[in-house]
């Protein structure tokens, strides 16, 4: 008898669909997957049989064949192992016929028979909505990611979580395990619970630069001395960002569930929250890690820092390529990767922050401390590539704060500069549907209307500064998003003279 | 049509005391002597008259973007250093050579083909005021109510010649006013500068062919000084343009050593935009220049005295 299970191969961070299908029938006794698994999907024939052993189930002595279909499409990973095992005990007898009707299941067995979550649970619970499946069987662990679909608003799929092999006999039944989403919603005010921009204290351009960043979506590079807080101020952006909207949010819980994370906080009364993630990878990563790759595909750091913030600390360190590397993402929001057999898309729309020493030694050229030989600092600023330095709107050279200011006043905290943020991002989506940093040198002309003083501020600058034609629409965005902070419709000349001094310099 | 009310005419004759002798080496050339000239402004600019402390700067009125700049900074640098910029008031290289004279806030004199009552061309009014608000003069030998005819204008260029001891040509063509006002120059004794200029334009053909011919080159203000002052005696650091209080402030603080926008705000207790647009405003018009990282540091450019 033949028994079709439904489940699903992780690519990237989507599920495709495989059916498992297990046949078992008359022969010499013998195990066999085939439809392109991994080592780790063989290797499931031996977790399945001590499983279901263990579970005081009977393993058939007969000729066992299970196929992953399509066949074409490389499975890889543990997570087949409970739709092997179902398939099994349903081809052999062991459960009703109809128990895997409408039933989707994705987990790893334990030789006990206990089952333990894989990553991905919800682009899986997603895609079975989709399917119009009624109920996804899913490790316990994983029922809470499960769920989260259906809490924001995705076709609702029923979340059966098991603990045990053995609780498959109870699907069907009025003993049939049920997960009540513990109030899961994702309320989307931001929580990094001990990160708040009240502890930046006395950088004033610093945190202005950062509020346009947050607005703007703008990419920026951090110039200062090692102790300047230039990784502070990077880890304190996510929460001065606008809240996500529930579609981002899904995108956000997806990646962190197919990479194997939670996308969300608890904040300790139950509820749960998705917030904008901060990546900051070391600069030692392989252009693979940055962007994605490998064989199945999997996601990168920047995939990870989708609809948050990507922080590049010591930007000078980072190899070429792996600079290189960032080009597509940053240019197009997302990364393809191309396999002989498919190609994966994954997202990656992020705000990147770069960090810098001025120059190797970190004292800076003009500083009488600096030690590096001639010319060093120059070619330390060329390694921030042609593709990178174009997305940099605003760059600022930040040093050590004063002991005073460092024992002064807390500043202006998170949630009092992200109404700001809001209110200027709101008005930039009214005015062109995207954010400031994404506007095209035609789209500029359009929605950045200069007056007559700001358009004689920016020409002065093209003159005295030698600011170049891309240069001149960096300042003309920063400008934009400086008069949105300001509720100001039109650009005003200090609009255009804040986004002079937040230049980038040195990179035409 | 009137000047600005504020400035009084008057009329000096060449008997008088307080005319400038340079103009009586004129007839020695066969050239007319004015009988007198007519003005507007600082009469002691002319009454004061020292032709070793003077340059003419003239170019072509269809100069374009590098004859204006070369004029404006030549202007600029001649009255930074204490030099009497005199100019015709023409569109293109004259009027930008006035207006850097008066960047620097430097004297300077326009002689008008016209009379002195009539600010010509037209479009060139606001420089007219500007020349007279801040201590210039504006002369021409023709009395008020005259009627503009062109050949004043080659009869005003034997004025600017005769004015200075030193006349820099910016750009000019063959066959120009320009050109005329070289002749009289030279026929006066006049040492004439050139400043050199791409072969292919037909507005660089004079100074071209004048440094060919041995005249001395300039390339920048710098250049003009070592020639006028003697190599070295002084270099061009300029006077910028004035300061608002706020900004004044901001300067000080970069002098004191604060390098990034953070430590400006801090040590004014400014907001973080403020400061950052301060110090745009401050590089804008020269009196900071950021490094390749964004530090700030001060330029050789100073303030306005207080009470300019």
């Amino acid at each position: 008898m033949i028994a079709r299970v439904h489940t699903f191969t992780l690519l990237g961070v989507e599920a495709f669909d495989v059916s498992v299908e297990v046949d078992v029938g008359p022969g010499l006794p013998s195990f066999c997957v085939v439809g392109l698994p991994d080592a780790a999907v063989r290797e499931s024939r031996e977790r399945v049989r001590s499983a279901v052993k263990n579970s005081q189930f009977e393993f058939p002595d007969s000729r066992i064949v299970a196929s992953l279909a399509p066949a074409d499409l490389r499975k890889a990973g543990p997570g087949f192992d409970l739709a092997i095992a179902a398939g099994l005990l349903v081809a052999f007898g062991q459960l009703p016929p109809d128990a895997l009707r409408g039933c989707a299941m994705a987990a790893e067995l334990a030789l006990d028979g206990s089952v333990r979550a894989v990553p991905g649970a919800i682009a899986m619970a997603e895609r079975a909505g989709e399917l119009g499946l009624e109920k996804i069987v899913v490790a316990r662990p994983s029922a809470a990611e499960a769920a989260m679909p259906a809490a924001l608003g995705a076709h609702p799929c029923r979340v059966v979580p098991i603990d045990c092999l053995k609780d498959l006999t109870l699907l069907d039944t009025t003993g049939e395990p049920s997960f009540t989403p513990p109030d899961i919603e994702p309320d989307r005010r931001p929580s990094h619970p001990g990160v708040d921009l009240e502890e930046l204290r006395g950088q004033p351009a610093l945190r202005r630069a950062l509020e346009a960043v947050a607005a703007g979506g703008h990419g920026m590079l951090i110039l200062g001395p090692p102790g300047a807080g230039k990784s502070l101020a990077a880890r304190r952006l996510p929460t001065i960002m606008p809240p996500l909207s529930d579609p981002e949010a899904m995108e956000v819980l997806r990646i962190a569930s197919a990479c194997g994370q939670n996308g969300w906080h608890s904040n300790g009364n139950g509820r749960h929250r998705a917030s904008r993630p901060f990546r900051a990878p070391h600069h030692t990563i392989s252009p693979a890690g940055l962007v994605g790759g490998g064989t199945p595909p999997r996601a990168g750091e920047v995939t990870m820092a989708h609809r948050g913030v990507l922080f590049l600390d010591e930007l000078g360190e980072f190899s070429r390529n792996s600079l290189e590397a960032l080009r597509q993402p940053l240019e197009d929001g997302e990364v393809t990767i191309s396999r002989v057999r498919h190609s994966v898309r994954l997202p990656s729309r992020f705000v990147l922050i770069a960090a810098s020493n001025p120059c190797p030694c970190g004292h800076g050229e003009d500083s009488p401390k600096c030690q590096c030989p001639a010319g060093a600092a120059q070619r330390y600023r060329n390694r921030i590539s042609g593709a990178l330095a174009d997305r940099i709107d605003i760059s600022l050279s930040i040093e050590q704060p004063r002991p005073e200011d460092l024992t002064g006043e807390p500043g202006e905290s998170s949630a009092a500069v992200r109404e700001r943020v809001v209110r200027a991002r709101l008005v930039a989506l009214a005015r062109q549907g995207c954010a400031n940093a994404e506007l095209g040198p035609k789209a500029l002309r359009e929605y950045v209307p200069l007056s007559t003083d700001a358009r004689r501020e920016l020409t002065s600058g093209h003159s005295t500064l030698g600011l170049s034609g891309r240069g001149h629409d960096r300042v003309r965005r920063v400008a934009r998003t400086l008069a949105d902070l300001a509720g100001r419709d039109e650009v005003s000349p200090e609009d255009i003279d804040g986004a002079l001094a937040f230049r980038r310099r040195n990179a035409e | 049509m009137t000047a600005t009310p504020t400035a009084r005419s008057w009329r000096i004759r060449r008997t008088e005391p307080g005319w400038p002798e340079c103009l009586s080496e004129l007839p020695a050339v066969d050239e007319k002597e004015p009988e007198s000239l007519y003005g507007f402004g600082n009469l002691g600019l002319l009454s004061e008259f020292d032709p070793d402390r003077t340059v003419t700067i003239v170019g072509s009125r269809r100069s374009g973007t590098y004859g204006r700049e070369v004029a404006r900074d030549l202007g600029f640098g001649a009255a930074s250093a204490g030099l009497l910029v005199v100019s015709g008031m023409a569109l293109g290289c004259d009027s930008s050579a006035h207006e850097g004279a008066l960047d620097a806030n430097g004297a300077t004199v326009a002689v008008l083909g016209g009379p002195a009552d009539e600010p010509y061309p037209r479009s060139k009014a606001p420089l007219y005021r500007r020349i007279l608000s801040s201590g210039g003069a504006v002369v021409s030998e023709q009395p008020s109510g005259t009627e503009v005819h062109p050949g004043f204008f080659p009869a005003r260029n034997r004025i600017m010649a005769a004015l200075a001891g030193w006349v820099v040509i910016v750009e000019g063509a063959h066959r120009s006013g320009t050109q005329h006002t070289v002749r009289q120059a030279a026929k006066l004794g006049r040492e004439v500068l050139a400043v050199p200029g791409p072969v292919t334009s037909t507005l660089s053909e004079l100074p071209n062919e004048l440094l060919s011919e041995g005249a001395p080159v300039v390339r920048d203000a710098q250049d003009l000084l070592d020639h006028v002052l003697g190599p070295g005696q002084t270099q061009v650091r300029g006077v910028g343009p004035e300061l608002e209080a706020a900004l004044l402030e901001a300067l000080v603080a970069v002098e004191a050593g604060a390098g990034t926008c953070d430590a400006v705000a801090m040590s004014l207790g400014l907001d973080g935009n403020d400061a950052a647009v301060a110090l745009a405003r401050l590089e804008l018009m020269g009196y900071v220049a950021g490094n390749a990282v964004g530090r700030y540091s001060r330029t050789q450019l100073s303030p306005p005295r207080g009470d300019a």
